[in-house]
């Protein structure tokens, strides 16, 4: 048997990415996302080397090693979540091996490999490498700092195969949200807690050596467990099949009530619910109902209103930001099919901007827990929502059309690759959707103060409702003109 | 006699090169009309300027009269089906056939007593299958696509390639669809195959294209078919 070399595989990955369509906008967006990488590896390097420096000058009396562990117990965790939504492992892909002659053994070792080059098992080494270097040099030469070290990257590297089967079997899934909840239980109820132990364990590994058995152990546990699964999944019809689906969201009869375009919404949720990419776009707008916390929570910002409209955008927007900017892409599956279909482009954009419309009206009802922060900031949050509402949903929605890039519905983006959808004309549309609310809201506030700020803010929004024909007509135009375009990069 | 399409000088260029050169073509309202054609001889080319999906070089589709690239008139009483993306995968059968009776025109009640009546072509893996069409079999989603373009009774029902993927039984069955269909309702059919057979004894009339070229038309004898293998075995 001819051995399938790791080699073979990087080769295969090599071609399915210089062969796919596209590839040069591919290789672009790779190049830039590339730098950000670059950015966050030299980010991180710098937190390993400055690390040392800032423990030892703010705690000089302490070994800085001792000062991290307790910590890392909850950056495991979050480790293993992040993993979790963003790390995706090429199965699939393996397909056309398995009738090769390739034994079954190689197959799963180069899946096991190819896993390793993630961004995930990077950032630790590229982090305590130097920041182990620098101790070695400050500190003098010690053993017990490079087994601590090892220690971390077997930790790390056991937390990616752990997140893969997290992924894929549901019994680990299970088993793991088990521990999760006893560790949350008795770190609630008891006084012992989960968190507080693992770091005394890594206190123990730096402090006598052979601690190190343990992580090793876990790492080894950890690939032999993977490896048995994935050898038991490498048939048609267990690992490598289509996943049987549940029918979720079949009766949403309410929606029928609203003639006429009830049935484009219910066909929306359709799509949000039942579709891996979309759910994964809506978590992200739900996100954004957060992210006032990081302003309202901090006195600096407070103090300037033209920061907390930012804010306000972005809670009673964030999804209609989010999903909006990928109308039609969507519907990009089948565009061909909804273009000869009795369904005039008016009536389509409609519905679609009733959905984002919509969603600013829930967004704006379910930020009222930041009426906490005082009744200014849920003016300005409100004042927002009604810009998002008129205004923002069709700055949005007119965005969409310059969006041709396809948009696969079931697969998961993964990290760093969210930008599928990316393009120099979704950076200029930035500008109406999050300048101008600023803009708006702040020249009349710096002539006339807060509340001209607010009227800005809702007149502004009451005028894109006024004008919504008008506009819905110049997006329809838009639309029509780019219609062979768009049906052509959607059939890519 | 009323014209269904009419074509009219047109002609496709990709990157310079003549794809499709149709300087004249009449489809009457009311017929079978089969194209037949090696592959990349222009069919899908054809279908997709009469559909208005892509844009022509030159020249015009008038779909009963109407300018497919200047109105949207057209699509009220055209259906089509012409590869799996003409449908919704994450709908079910019955989801999308709703969705498409509500586009043109029909009630939730009729739609349902009216997709009954296929359970026989439907061969009972259709209807009430609880998955989404992106899960069902490759025939399966031709099944359900093809009953879909018959939603309304449109005038006009364009199918790229219907036979293939289907198994014999549901191949003569599509056959007896499509002609009670034409002769209940008057629809307009064009169908595109391989299948030389098929295509001879379901249609009234043979357009062979190639090279983006029409080199036959003809009405279907019984010679059709004879005709039409030694063409293709030249």
């Amino acid at each position: 048997m001819k051995s399938f070399s790791l080699l073979d595989s990087f080769s295969l990955t090599k071609k399915n990415f210089f062969r796919a369509p596209q590839w040069e906008l591919k290789l672009a967006v790779r190049i830039l996302m590339g730098f950000l990488i670059l950015y966050f590896l030299t980010a991180f390097l710098f937190l390993g080397i400055g690390g040392f420096y800032l423990l030892t000058k703010e705690n000089p009396e302490s070994d800085p090693i001792l000062l991290i562990n307790p910590l890392l117990g909850l950056y495991f965790i979050v480790d293993i979540v992040v993993r979790y939504f963003f790390q995706s492992i090429p199965v699939t892909e393996v397909k056309p091996l398995l009738i090769l002659p390739i034994s079954k053994k190689e197959i799963v070792n180069g899946v096991l490999w190819r896993s390793l080059i993630s961004f995930f098992n990077v950032i630790p080494v590229v982090t305590l490498l130097p920041f182990c270097i620098v101790f070695s040099v400050e500190k003098g030469l010690n053993a017990s700092v490079w087994i601590w070290f090892l220690g971390l990257v077997c930790l790390s590297l056991s937390s990616n195969y752990f997140s893969f089967l997290i992924n894929k079997s549901k019994r680990t899934a299970l088993v793991f949200l088990a521990l999760f909840l006893i560790g949350y239980g008795l770190h609630k109820f008891s006084n012992v807690s989960v968190l507080d132990l693992f770091g005394k364990g890594l206190n123990q590994l730096y402090l006598e050596l052979y601690w190190i058995l343990i992580p090793i152990v876990l790492l080894y546990f950890s690939i032999s467990l993977t490896k048995t699964y994935l050898r038991k999944q490498l048939f048609l019809d267990k690992g490598l099949s289509k996943k049987k689906e549940q029918i979720v969201g079949g009766n949403l009869n309410f929606f029928d009530r609203w003639e006429g375009m009830g049935f484009f919404l219910k066909n929306d949720i359709r799509l949000i619910i039942r579709n891996i990419r979309a759910r994964q776009v809506v978590l992200t707008g739900v996100f954004f109902l957060f992210y006032g916390l990081f302003f309202f929570t901090q006195e600096l910002y407070l103090d300037k209103p033209f920061v907390l409209v930012f804010a306000g955008i972005f809670i009673t927007g964030g999804f209609m930001i989010t999903f909006g900017q990928y109308v039609p892409a969507w519907d990009s599956e089948y565009y061909s099919f909804l273009m000869c279909q009795n369904l005039p482009y008016r009536k389509y954009l409609k519905s679609k901007l009733y959905l984002m419309m919509f969603s600013v009206v829930v967004c704006s009802i379910l930020s009222l827990p930041y009426l906490f922060f005082g009744f200014n900031v849920m003016q300005v949050i409100w004042a927002a929502g009604i810009f998002n509402f008129g205004f923002g949903s069709m700055i949005t929605l007119f965005s969409g059309v310059y969006n041709t890039t396809p948009m696969k519905l079931n697969i998961k983006a993964k990290a760093f690759e969210n930008t599928q959808n990316f393009s120099l004309i979704q950076m200029v549309f930035i500008l109406p959707k999050l300048v101008l609310p600023v803009l708006v809201f702040y020249l009349p506030f710096a002539f006339f103060g807060f509340n001209a700020g607010l009227v800005g803010l809702v007149i502004t929004g009451l005028l894109g409702l006024l004008f919504q024909k008008k506009l819905l007509s110049l997006i329809e135009n838009t639309y029509q003109k780019k219609k062979y375009k768009t049906l052509s990069s959607f059939n890519k | 006699m009323s014209h269904m399409i009419r074509v009219e000088n047109l002609s496709k260029k990709y990157a310079g090169q003549l794809v499709l050169d149709v300087p004249e073509l009449q489809i009457p309202a009311g017929q079978r009309f089969g194209l037949v054609g090696n592959n990349g001889a222009g069919k899908t080319t054809l279908f997709s300027l009469i559909l208005d999906l892509i844009e022509a070089s030159s020249g015009s589709v008038f779909s009963k009269e109407i300018d497919v690239q200047k109105s949207e008139a057209w699509k009220p009483y055209t259906a089509a089906f012409i590869d799996e993306s003409y449908l919704i995968g994450y709908l079910t059968v019955e989801e999308y056939y709703a969705f498409l009776a509500n586009l043109r025109g029909v009630t939730k009640e009729e739609i349902e007593s009216w997709t009954q009546g296929f359970e026989s072509f439907f061969n009972g893996e259709v209807l009430n299958q609880k998955k989404y069409l992106r899960n069902f079999s490759k025939g399966n989603q031709k099944k359900a696509g093809i009953v879909g373009a018959l939603i309304g009774k449109p005038d006009l029902v364009v199918l790229d390639e219907p036979f293939s993927n289907l198994d014999p039984t549901t191949q003569i069955r599509l056959k007896n669809l499509i002609r009670e269909e034409a002769e209940k309702h008057g629809t307009t059919f064009l169908i595109s195959s391989h299948d030389l057979t098929h295509v001879t004894e379901v249609c009234d009339r043979i357009v062979l294209l190639e090279k983006g070229v029409i080199v036959k038309d003809i009405e279907t004898t019984p010679e059709t078919l004879k005709e039409l293998e030694s063409y293709f075995s030249n």
